[in-house]
C-alpha cells in the first residue's frame, strides 16, 4: 500500500532506495522521478530499465545504485523483462513457492523515449495489451540523450538534434512529438498520465495511483535534459516549470482509455516562445526565417489544449 | 496442483509433441511463447495442456520471439524455472537476447526446431538458426528423433539448473522430419520425470526482496573481458555436469546418452560426422555399405555441440585415414562449421585424417542413402589415397552442375 | 573497487545492493544498512564538483524543496529536518540552491575549495523588495 504523502516535510522522511554516486548529468531530471516513484511507496519493488540514459548511469560494474531488485535486458524489452517477472511472481504466489510470500511487491519498468517510443514500443504495446500488473514509466526526453543526442519520434518540431541539426537550409526537426499518452490510453489501460517533476505533488499522486490500479499502467514523465535541451543545469526545474505553465507538457490523466482529467491548470498560461527561448536546441528558431516554426509551436501547442479540454468535458 | 497425465508405456509423438510434454513434466513456472513454424505444435500442445488443468505455471503469449526470450529472462531472473521454443526466423529475431541469457547465467531451456532463414523464405528443416546461435553462450544439445528430443528436454532442465552450470540450454531437432513425423516415444511418468529433473533451485532470485540483485550491469573494457571468461570457463566447466546427468538418465531410463555419438566405430577406416536426423540416415547407410562394399565405416555426432567435445572427438576419430564432415547449412563463404570444428580439433592430433565437407539439405531437402553411399565411397577413395580425392568442400543432393569449392 | 580477476568477479554479473539480508529497505534509514561494496552508495562522486552548495541552518525553514529535487540523493533530511548535504554524491548541478525559497537563501554555490565555516561567514543579507 502507498502511504499518505500530505506535504514535502513529511514526504522527505522516506528513506531512498535510489542511491548516489550514480552517473547521470548534474542536474537530471530521470533521477527526480526515479527518487519520487521509489520514495512515494514502502512496498517492495523489482524494476527494469531499457538501455539509455539511466541504465548507463546506475548499473555500471562493479556498482549498482539499486536498492531493490532491478533488471536490464536491452533496448526495447524492459516492458516484457518485468512482465516475465511478474509472471513468474503469479507462478510462484499459486504454487506457494515464493521466497517472501506476505511481502507486498510493485513491477515497475523505465525506458526514455527512444525506447518508448521507438524502438521498444512494440514490447510495452504488448505487455500493456497483456494486462501485465506493472507500471511503466517513460523518462521522456526527448531525445536518444545517451547517445549523443539524435532525434526520436518524440523529438518536437524545430528542435536542432545530431540526427536534425539546424542548418543553413533547415530548422531542425520537422514533425510535432508522437502522442504516447493518446497511444497508450487507446490500448485501454486502466491508468495513464502524464507528469513533470517540478509539480511533484501531482506526480507523486499518480504514481502511487498507478502503482495501486490493478493492470498495467502508463506514466510519461517529462525529464527536461541539461545535456541536449541545452539549458545549465541548475535551471532543471524552472525550466520544467515553464513547460508545463506554457502547455507544452500539460498534467492529465486517462482513465480506462476513456475519462479524461486535467490535473494542473496553469494560473497565467505562458507563451511558447518562452519556453524556446530558454533552451539552447532551440534558438536557432529565433532567426527571422524561422518564426513560422514557432508559430506552429504555438498553434500546435493550442489545439492540444483545446483537444484536452474538450476530452475531459465530453467524458468519453 | 496440476493434474497428472498418465501416460503410456509407449506413446505416439511427433518432436513437438515431446518437447510439450517433456516441458509440462518438467512443472515449468513461466513459459513465454510466440509460434513459428514448425515448432508452433509444441507451444499449442502446451496452451492446451495448461487449457486442460495439466499445467500449474503461467503461460504468456507474446508478441514476437524476441519478446518471448526477454519475458523468459525476466521471469528466470525473478527465479523459477523458465522454457520455450522457437525456430529460425524466431531464433534470428531472439538472437539478441540469446547472448543476454547466457551472459547473465539464466538456466532457461529452449526447445529449437531447426528450419532455414530466409532469404528465400522456407518454412523446412536445416540448421541455419542452429548454427547462427551457436557461440551465444548456451549448452547445445542436438536430438534424431522424437524421443530423444523428449529425454534431452528433461536432461536440459537438470544440466542448465545445476548449481555449478547455471547456463541456459537449447535442445535443437530436424524441423518436420524429427518434428511433425510420429514415432514411438517410451516418456516417464509425471512423477518419475519430475523427479528426474528436480525442484527448481533459486540463485539471486529478484523476487527475494531480502536480498535485492542488479541484473545486467555494464561492463566496459576494464571488467568485460572478465565476465567473459568466467562465462567460458562455466560453459567448459558443464561438461562432467553433463555427462552426471546423462548417467543418472540412463540409471532411470537404460537409455545411454553421450557427449559425442559413435555409431560402429570400433574397427572404423573412415567416419561421417553429421547432426540431427542425418545421423541415423547415415548410420543405415554405413551399415549398408559395410555389407555392400565392406567399407569400414563409422558415425560420429556431437550430442552437445556446444561446450565442444573437442577431446572427445578427437578420441573417437583418432584412428580414421577420412573424415566427411556434414553441415545442413549455407556455409556463407567458407567452409562449413563442422568441417570447422573438425579442423580445429583434429589438426594436432597424430594422424590427421583427410577432412571433407559436404553441404547438403539445405530448406528441406532430403539426405537420401543414395548420396550418403555416395559420401561414403568418396572419403573411402580418400582414405585409400591418403589426400583428397575430391574437393574439400562439395554441395550434395543439388541440383544442375556440380558445385564444389577449395 | 579493486579489479579483481576473472576467478573473483560476480557470475553472471550480478551485483549486489546489500551485504546481509535486509526485510526492507525502504524501512531501514541509509546509516543503517549494510550497503554492499558493489552499492554504488559507496562510491563518490566528489570529484565531478566545480562549485559546492553550502547550507545555512540558521536561514532554512525545512520545507524540503531541495531534497525533493535533488537529483543525486545528496540532500540528508531526517525527521523532516534538514540536517546535511552528502558531499561524496552531490555533483554541485546547483539545483537545490535555485529551489530554495528562503530570503536570502539557506543553500548558495561557493567555489569547491572554498573553507564552509568562511562560506557561513559571508553569507549575503535578506535582500528587500525590488532589488
Amino acid at each position: 500500500m502507498s502511504k499518505t504523502i500530505k506535504n514535502l516535510k513529511q514526504f522527505s522522511t522516506a528513506n531512498e532506495r535510489f542511491e548516489g554516486a550514480h552517473l547521470l548529468c548534474p542536474g537530471c531530471a530521470h533521477s527526480m522521478i526515479v527518487r519520487e516513484l521509489m520514495n512515494c511507496t514502502e512496498d517492495n519493488l523489482v524494476l527494469s530499465t531499457n538501455t539509455g540514459c539511466l541504465e548507463v548511469s546506475t548499473a555500471v560494474y562493479p556498482y549498482t545504485s539499486w536498492d531493490s531488485s532491478w533488471i536490464h535486458i536491452g533496448f526495447e524489452n524492459a516492458a516484457t523483462a518485468v512482465a516475465g517477472a511478474e509472471a513468474m511472481y503469479n507462478a510462484k504466489k499459486r504454487k506457494g513457492t515464493l521466497p517472501n510470500p506476505d511481502a507486498p511487491v510493485k513491477f515497475v519498468a523505465f525506458g526514455g523515449d527512444g525506447s518508448t517510443y521507438d524502438i521498444g514500443f512494440q514490447w510495452l504495446s504488448g505487455a500493456v495489451e497483456r494486462g501485465h500488473d506493472f507500471t511503466y514509466i517513460c523518462l521522456d526526453n526527448e531525445v536518444y540523450a545517451n547517445t549523443g543526442g539524435q532525434r526520436s519520434s518524440s523529438t518536437p518540431i524545430g528542435a536542432s538534434t545530431t540526427t536534425s541539426p539546424a542548418g543553413r537550409v533547415s530548422y531542425g526537426e520537422k514533425k510535432m512529438k508522437k502522442d504516447i499518452v493518446g497511444i497508450m490510453g487507446a490500448h485501454g489501460a486502466p491508468y495513464v498520465a502524464q507528469v513533470a517533476p517540478n509539480k511533484w505533488k501531482d506526480m507523486v499522486k499518480k504514481l502511487q495511483k498507478s502503482l495501486e490500479t490493478e493492470g498495467p499502467c502508463f506514466i510519461n514523465a517529462m525529464s527536461a535534459c541539461t545535456t541536449e535541451w541545452k539549458f545549465d543545469p541548475k535551471d532543471t526545474i524552472s525550466v520544467s516549470d515553464v513547460a508545463v505553465d506554457s502547455l507544452v507538457f500539460p498534467l492529465y490523466e486517462i482513465i480506462d482509455g476513456k475519462e479524461l482529467n486535467i490535473t494542473y491548470r496553469p494560473k497565467n498560461i505562458l507563451p511558447v516562445r518562452d519556453y524556446l527561448g530558454i533552451q539552447g536546441r532551440f534558438k536557432h528558431l529565433f532567426k527571422p526565417e524561422n518564426q513560422h516554426v514557432i508559430e506552429q509551436w504555438q498553434k500546435d501547442v493550442d489545439a492540444r489544449w483545446e483537444y484536452l479540454q474538450r476530452r475531459e468535458e465530453a467524458r468519453v | 496442483m496440476a493434474e497428472k497425465m498418465e501416460l503410456k508405456e509407449v506413446e505416439v509423438w511427433d518432436g513437438n509433441m515431446a518437447y510439450a510434454q517433456a516441458m509440462r513434466q518438467a512443472q515449468i513456472d513461466v513459459v513465454a511463447a510466440y509460434p513459428i513454424t514448425p515448432s508452433t505444435p509444441t507451444v499449442q500442445n502446451y496452451s492446451k495442456f495448461l487449457a486442460d488443468g495439466y499445467v500449474d505455471g503461467e503461460f504468456v503469449m507474446v508478441e514476437s520471439e524476441h519478446g518471448a526470450m526477454s519475458g523468459c529472462i525476466g521471469a528466470a531472473a525473478a527465479g523459477g524455472r523458465v522454457a520455450t521454443a522457437t525456430s529460425s526466423q524466431g531464433y534470428a529475431l531472439m538472437m539478441e537476447t540469446l547472448y543476454q541469457a547466457s551472459g547473465m547465467r539464466l538456466p532457461i531451456v529452449l526447445g529449437v526446431v531447426n528450419r532455414a532463414i530466409a532469404a528465400p523464405l522456407n518454412v523446412n528443416g536445416d540448421h541455419s538458426d542452429m548454427y547462427m546461435g551457436r557461440d551465444s553462450g548456451w549448452i547445445h544439445v542436438a536430438t534424431y528423433n522424437p524421443q530423444e528430443a523428449y529425454d534431452m528436454i528433461l536432461c536440459a532442465f537438470k544440466i542448465g539448473e545445476h548449481m555449478d552450470v547455471r547456463l541456459p540450454v537449447q535442445v535443437h531437432q530436424d524441423g518436420f522430419i524429427s518434428s511433425h513425423t510420429a514415432q514411438n516415444v517410451r516418456p516417464l511418468q509425471d512423477e518419475d520425470a519430475y523427479d528426474f529433473v528436480g525442484e527448481y533451485q533459486e540463485k539471486n532470485a529478484m523476487l527475494d526482496f531480502t536480498k535485492p540483485v542488479t541484473y545486467g550491469a555494464q561492463t566496459e573494457e576494464d571488467w568485460h573481458f572478465e565476465h567473459k571468461a568466467k562465462q567460458q570457463k562455466a560453459l567448459m566447466d558443464s561438461r562432467p555436469v553433463i555427462d552426471e546427468v546423462f548417467e543418472e538418465f540412463e540409471k532411470r531410463t537404460g537409455r545411454k546418452y553421450n557427449r559425442v555419438e559413435t555409431y560402429m566405430m570400433d574397427d572404423a577406416d573412415i567416419a561421417i560426422v553429421a547432426l540431427g536426423t542425418t545421423v541415423e540416415s547415415a548410420r543405415a547407410a554405413a551399415q549398408i555399405m559395410r555389407e555392400e562394399k565392406g567399407i569400414k565405416v563409422g558415425v560420429v555426432s556431437p550430442r552437445v555441440f556446444r561446450p565442444f567435445p573437442y577431446e572427445k572427438m578427437q578420441e573417437a576419430l583418432a584412428n580414421v585415414k577420412a573424415v566427411a564432415t556434414m553441415d545442413r547449412s549455407a556455409p556463407g563463404g567458407t567452409v562449413g562449421m563442422l568441417f570447422n570444428e573438425l579442423s580445429g580439433a583434429l589438426i594436432n592430433t597424430d594422424k590427421r585424417p583427410v577432412l571433407t565437407n559436404y553441404i547438403y539439405g539445405l530448406g528441406g531437402r532430403d539426405m537420401t542413402i543414395e548420396n550418403l553411399k555416395t559420401i561414403i565411397e568418396e572419403t573411402n577413395a580418400n582414405a585409400e589415397a591418403g589426400k583428397l580425392t575430391v574437393p574439400t568442400q562439395q554441395f550434395s543432393g543439388l541440383r544442375g552442375p556440380k558445385l564444389s569449392f577449395f | 573497487m579493486q579489479k579483481v580477476g576473472w576467478d573473483e568477479v560476480s557470475a553472471g554479473t550480478i551485483l549486489d545492493s546489500f551485504s546481509q539480508e535486509v526485510d526492507n529497505s525502504a524501512l531501514v534509514r541509509p546509516e543503517d544498512r549494510p550497503y554492499a561494496d558493489t552499492n554504488s552508495y559507496t562510491a563518490s562522486v566528489a570529484d565531478w564538483r566545480v562549485l559546492k552548495p553550502v547550507y545555512n541552518r540558521d536561514i532554512c525553514i525545512d520545507c524540503q524543496n531541495c531534497w525533493v529535487f535533488c537529483p543525486d540523493t545528496s540532500i540528508i533530511s531526517r525527521d523532516k529536518k534538514m540536517i546535511g548535504i552528502d558531499y561524496d554524491h552531490c555533483k554541485g548541478c546547483g539545483v537545490c540552491v535555485e529551489v530554495c525559497p528562503t530570503n536570502p537563501k539557506s543553500l548558495l554555490m561557493f567555489a569547491e575549495q572554498d573553507d564552509n565555516e568562511e562560506a557561513l561567514s559571508q553569507w549575503p543579507e535578506k535582500k528587500k523588495k525590488g532589488e
